[in-house]
């Protein structure tokens, strides 16, 4: 057997390694345009801040790749494919498949701006080669923009907050970390990065244009008609999932990859997709959409592995949960956190600079934000994830979960903690 | 592989599995130090929960499938092939906690970066069973895969 797989990420070297568990003997080829061996994306702001070094950043030793015979070929950006032949082309090689994956990820999305493209110093920021970029511009007097207050722009400003003195970021929504928070939460989270970062936050606001010198963007204009000035311009409105390949080679396709959301296999049988490329259904309302996180990646390479090499590994739940720290402010949510309408209703705590809200549907828990309370919270992951009838346990729901919220005979599956006398 | 596992009916809240843990995963490996002085502060990897009734000593359970290996970012939670042992490499670890999001027993502690228990993998016996005074906590092996 001959497994391409395209993309060496999160959901690439999962499908990978599952491959080589269930197929000890087949040929596998991950194919990625960029010129390193997979790393850990999410750590490019670490990096940028200086706290990771890039040979920490690496997911897998060098030597692990050659063990686990699986061939993994950088700077190969594959043009397309042709399924007639069961064939994909990198440059001027071309790889034969019996299987092929597609783990393409997603690409910056930049909203037209006058002026803007094509300038020396206007980057995006989602790979270790753009985190680079930005570092080398960086420094004490650089006044840096950032457009958006995402998580990828939140990470960015962070980053260069730690270097440059003067850090803006513009936002389209009226709140921050829009994906993750509510507008109850947004509001302290805002002030928290007002005061730690000194980044200073222009909401409900787009860029209309830039003004430059030559290749260099000296300045740019808000819709509201204020003038920042910038010497270093960060697009991070958002991602759009990577499809291109997909499209050019006639695979089903809306918004993301269309798979089937057990095997992750795409229209053509020979075909799968996983991670931030492929369209996910979210067990918690049903919705089709991307859900561009880690462990969904992960579960969903492992899953397109496993049905590639003639395993039986699906998906059975996709939900979002996400970790993420803003100088110490850690921040942790899962599930259905925007959800709208009389069906879900809300818990809140809030203490100092510590907050918890879980989102319930009835008597299940489909939801939860928790700023500075994150103790535990894979419990409430897993209460959200099993869809666990709330009025059984015991306690308050909004203390700390620990074993026993559950009765006996709940604690010992759930918890494996207690031997039979 | 050997695991950790908790007889709740034996289990009298001392705590002592928790000074233990913490005096095992010290700099100073002194109790005092370790429980008293010592900065950071060591973080004990087991919690005892419950109250005087009822309470058992809660820790990782080096799953076959660990959901916080297949939800590292940073490759820094790996399950060793030879032992079984889930365990944080700290140089990688950025500390973002997705491990602690996804695990279901709620064993993975907040620091710098992620704390959980390794089982005293240079030991023979982890610190909390040799130093629970009732054998509340027994370290044997019950099946499950080491990979």
């Amino acid at each position: 057997m001959k497994y391409v797989i395209i993309g060496a990420s999160a959901a690439g070297l999962a499908c990978a390694l599952q491959i080589r568990k269930e197929d000890k003997d087949g040929e596998i080829t991950v194919l990625t345009k960029e010129n390193y061996l997979p790393y850990s994306r999410p750590s490019i702001s670490y990096y940028l801040k200086g706290v990771v070094k890039e040979n920490n950043m690496y997911l897998r030793k060098p030597s692990f790749y050659a063990q686990n015979n699986i061939n993994i070929v950088t700077g190969a950006e594959v043009k397309s494919i042709d399924r007639e032949a069961k064939t994909v082309k990198a440059g001027r090689k071309v790889y034969p498949y019996d299987k092929l994956c597609l783990c393409t990820g997603s690409k910056p999305f930049v909203p037209p701006m006058k002026n803007v493209e094509g300038k020396s110093n206007a980057l995006t920021f989602l790979d270790l080669d753009s985190s680079k970029a930005i570092k080398a511009k960086a420094g004490k007097s650089t006044r840096a923009v950032v457009i958006g207050a995402g998580l990828i722009g939140m990470k960015a400003a962070e980053g260069l907050s730690k270097i440059c003195e003067s850090v803006d970021v513009v936002e389209l929504a009226p709140r921050v970390l829009p994906s993750i928070l509510d507008e109850k939460s947004a509001k302290s989270v805002k002030k928290f990065l007002e005061t730690e970062g000194h980044i200073r936050f222009h909401l409900g606001q787009t860029v209309t244009e830039a003004k430059s010198k030559g290749d260099r963007i000296t300045s740019v204009i808000l819709k509201n008609g204020k003038e920042l000035a910038c010497d270093l311009l960060i697009l991070a409105v958002g991602v759009r999932p990577e499809t291109a390949l997909a499209e050019k080679a006639g695979i089903e396709v809306n918004r993301g990859i269309i798979t089937d959301p057990g095997t992750m296999r795409t229209s053509d049988e020979n075909i799968y997709a996983a991670g931030d490329c492929a369209v996910s259904v979210d067990m918690l309302d049903g919705s089709k959409r991307v859900i561009a996180l880690w462990p969904n990646a992960v579960n969903q390479g492992t899953a397109a592995g496993s049905q590639m090499a003639g395993g039986c590994i699906a998906i059975e739940k996709s939900y979002s949960v996400n970790a993420i720290d803003f100088y110490g402010l850690r921040i942790c949510t899962c599930g259905l956190i925007n959800a709208q309408g009389d069906r879900y209703t809300d818990k809140i705590i809030r203490e100092g600079e510590s907050y918890k809200r879980l989102i319930f549907e009835g008597s299940r828990l489909v939801g939860y934000v928790l700023i500075n309370s994150s103790a535990n919270a894979g419990i409430y992951t897993s209460l959200i994830e099993t869809k666990a009838d709330i009025s059984a346990l015991r306690g308050n729901i909004l203390d700390t979960p620990g074993p026993f919220m559950f009765d006996r005979a709940e604690r010992e599956i759930r918890m494996k903690g207690a031997l039979p006398l | 592989m050997k695991r950790i596992y908790a007889k709740e009916e034996l289990c009298v809240n001392c705590r002592l599995c928790e000074v233990y843990c913490k005096t095992a995963h010290s700099l100073s490996k002194d109790v005092l130090t370790a429980n008293k002085y010592e900065e950071p502060a060591p973080v004990s990897r087991v919690t005892v929960y419950g109250d005087k009734y009822i309470s058992a000593a809660l820790n990782c359970r080096h799953c076959d499938d660990p959901k916080c290996v297949k939800a590292c970012i940073t490759g820094a939670m790996t399950k060793d092939k030879a032992t079984g042992i889930v365990y944080v490499n700290e140089d990688k670890c950025i500390g973002c906690m997705t491990c602690l999001a996804v695990c279901p027993y709620g064993c993975i502690k907040e620091g710098k970066t992620a704390v959980k228990c390794d089982l005293c993998r240079n030991e023979d016996e982890p610190a909390c069973v040799k130093n629970c005074p009732n054998h509340a906590l027994v370290y044997t092996d019950l099946g499950g895969e080491n990979e």
